[in-house]
């Protein structure tokens, strides 16, 4: 393949809702999923100083369609978007959705057919219609969300056989990073716990993340003074595949992001400052993961050799990095995997805090998916949003300090689509 | 009125095999790899010539972890918490599977691994509904 953009495409406008939970988050309780996704399309479509009749195609992303029930959701949310009469598509990749979307919008703008693309993903994952109300909801019980979200894994002979996600996502992916390292069990739940802390911290300081309260808060308020204490408590953080604990792992959200992008030459002109699209690769693999080494996965490795090819860049160009972190344990994996992190230091680096906004590694500086929370099809729209924000100076109280000139995004489209995305500063 | 012939089925097949506690794969007859579970073309070099073959249900279990009650999948509430391992079979292939043969709690787990990579056999576990693999830990 020749993986080259025939022509310089920009994200020109991005938006995001708040992630929580459509019955009881502020800012999102009360709301329907079509008004849910107005707000980021009309958020993204502003940001870019477009309506949606300025846009060609949409491409609509919904990876649950059993909790949404908005499938053709190209049609079903045209007259919320302002998009009637557009070209569009409903796709889905899964946890890869929206950046997947942006892949597409790229190709298709690169290739001469389109100017100016809008892509959107929304999700509900902790909540479902109610009945057959068009604007009522209710909650998913937790094996009902994994049970639709595990029908996009190998369903003739794993999800059938005892599959679970928390075994193979983190338990297995763990014990391989501590043998192979010689990491001790104890240095392993100190790291996760200062991760899950920088990542929590991160969600404080972002009006838009699911958890806003920082793990020391939570463990106060829960009683302990000391909160590595309430972090190896049982009762507050079980072992849910061992030696992985539950607060390593995903937080579910209704959420819904959205953006726009255009020809570079069109977004220079346009109302906020563009962000290029500099490379992307894709590549997807079925059960298992990964061979013999649980932390070495062939399809990351493949889809950022494709990404870092196109976009003419190295790990050490880096300067902002979001990998998947549905699981914590594999978003270090995979940012080792990308030379961002040392092979077997990552643990360390999140230790030392050098993961923080402020340090000298950042990662997942919104608040990742355990505290921004995981909205499948709508995440990845997250993570490019505030790869965005940070590109621009506009992160707020979490802006890293020398706004990132190149910026990846990784994500893991569940199970599983590799797709990187990078960014750079025009 | 001629009764309609069923069409063969390879994940049929499998758990048919699978009940008479027997792994069913197929080999590819260009280059030779194993598919486990068996599809109906090359998981490698994607030629559609393949062949069935059994394996010998003995592997290697590399790392066990565990996973919560409920489980995440109605066909494995009974179970649940059970134990879930990473293993590689004698004729190569990487397996993930229920194993059984030590307790899904953390010192028994970690006992586990501290030993290191230890034989186990394969056993299918007779769910409700379905056959489905497991692994035995060797003694």
């Amino acid at each position: 393949m020749r993986n080259q953009l025939k022509e310089r495409v920009a994200i020109s406008g991005v938006g995001c809702s708040r992630f929580g939970d459509l019955l009881r988050t502020p800012d999102l309780k009360g709301l329907t999923i079509q008004e849910l996704t107005a707000r980021a399309v009309k958020e993204a479509l502003d940001d870019a100083g477009l309506t949606g009749q300025d846009v060609d195609a949409v491409f609509a992303g919904n990876a649950m369609v059993h909790s949404s029930q908005v499938p053709a959701t190209y049609s079903q949310l045209s007259k919320w978007t302002g998009t009637q009469f557009k070209a569009g598509v409903h796709f889905e990749a899964q946890c890869s959705t929206t950046n997947i979307g942006a892949i597409l919008a790229a190709m298709s703008i690169a290739a001469g057919v389109y100017d100016t693309v809008l892509v959107f993903g929304l999700e509900t994952t902790r909540t479902k219609v109610k009945g057959h109300s068009p604007y009522e909801r209710e909650p998913i019980s937790h094996q009902q969300t994994w049970l639709w979200t595990d029908m996009a894994v190998n369903q003739a002979y794993a999800v059938a056989q005892g599959y679970d996600i928390f075994s193979t996502y983190n338990g297995l992916v763990s014990l391989g990073y501590c043998r192979k390292y010689g990491v001790s069990i104890e240095d392993f739940d100190r790291s996760m716990y200062e991760l899950c802390r920088t990542r929590r911290f991160h969600g404080s300081l972002n009006p838009k993340a699911n958890i806003q309260e920082t793990l020391e808060a939570r463990a106060a308020r829960a009683g302990y003074s000391d909160p590595y204490e309430y972090w190896q408590s049982d009762e507050h953080n079980p072992f849910v595949a061992w030696p992985s604990r539950l607060l390593s792992l995903v937080t579910t959200a209704d959420g819904a992001s959205a953006m726009v992008l255009t020809r570079a030459d069109l977004a220079r002109g346009g109302k906020s400052q563009p962000v290029e699209v500099k490379g992307f690769g894709v590549s997807y693999s079925d059960l298992p993961w990964y061979g013999e080494d649980p932390t070495y996965w062939e399809f990351d490795r493949r889809a950022v050799d494709a990404a870092f090819d196109m976009a003419g860049i190295k790990a050490a160009d880096i300067d902002y990095l979001h990998t998947h972190d549905c699981s914590h344990i594999s978003s270090i994996c995979t940012a080792e995997t990308i030379g961002y992190l040392e092979p077997g230091k990552g643990l360390q680096a999140a230790r030392e805090g050098r993961l923080r906004f402020d340090g000298d590694r950042p990662m997942s500086t919104h608040g990742g998916r355990h505290a921004f929370g995981h909205a499948w099809g709508a995440s990845a729209g997250s993570d490019t949003y505030e790869a965005v924000l940070q590109m621009r100076g506009q992160a707020g109280a979490r802006q890293i300090p020398k706004a990132p000139e190149v910026s990846v995004i990784h994500t893991h489209g569940y199970a599983m689509i590799g797709a990187v995305l990078v960014l750079g500063s025009m | 009125m001629n009764a309609v012939q069923e069409q063969p089925s390879v994940i049929r097949s499998y758990y048919e095999k699978l009940a008479q506690g027997k792994l069913l794969a197929v080999t590819c007859k260009s280059c030779g790899t194993h598919t486990f579970p068996p599809t109906g073309c090359c998981e490698r070099c994607g030629s559609w010539e393949v062949e069935p073959v059994e394996l010998s249900g003995e592997a290697t279990l590399l790392y066990a972890t565990h996973n919560l009650s409920p489980a995440c999948h109605p066909r494995f509430e009974k179970i649940a918490p059970y134990v879930y391992g990473h293993l590689r079979l004698k004729e190569g292939p990487i397996v993930q599977a229920i194993i059984l043969g030590v307790e899904p709690k953390p010192a028994a787990l970690r006992e586990l691994f501290e030993r290191g990579p230890v034989p186990a056999v394969a056993e299918t576990l007779q769910m409700d509904d379905l056959p489905v693999l497991a692994f035995r830990i060797r003694a």
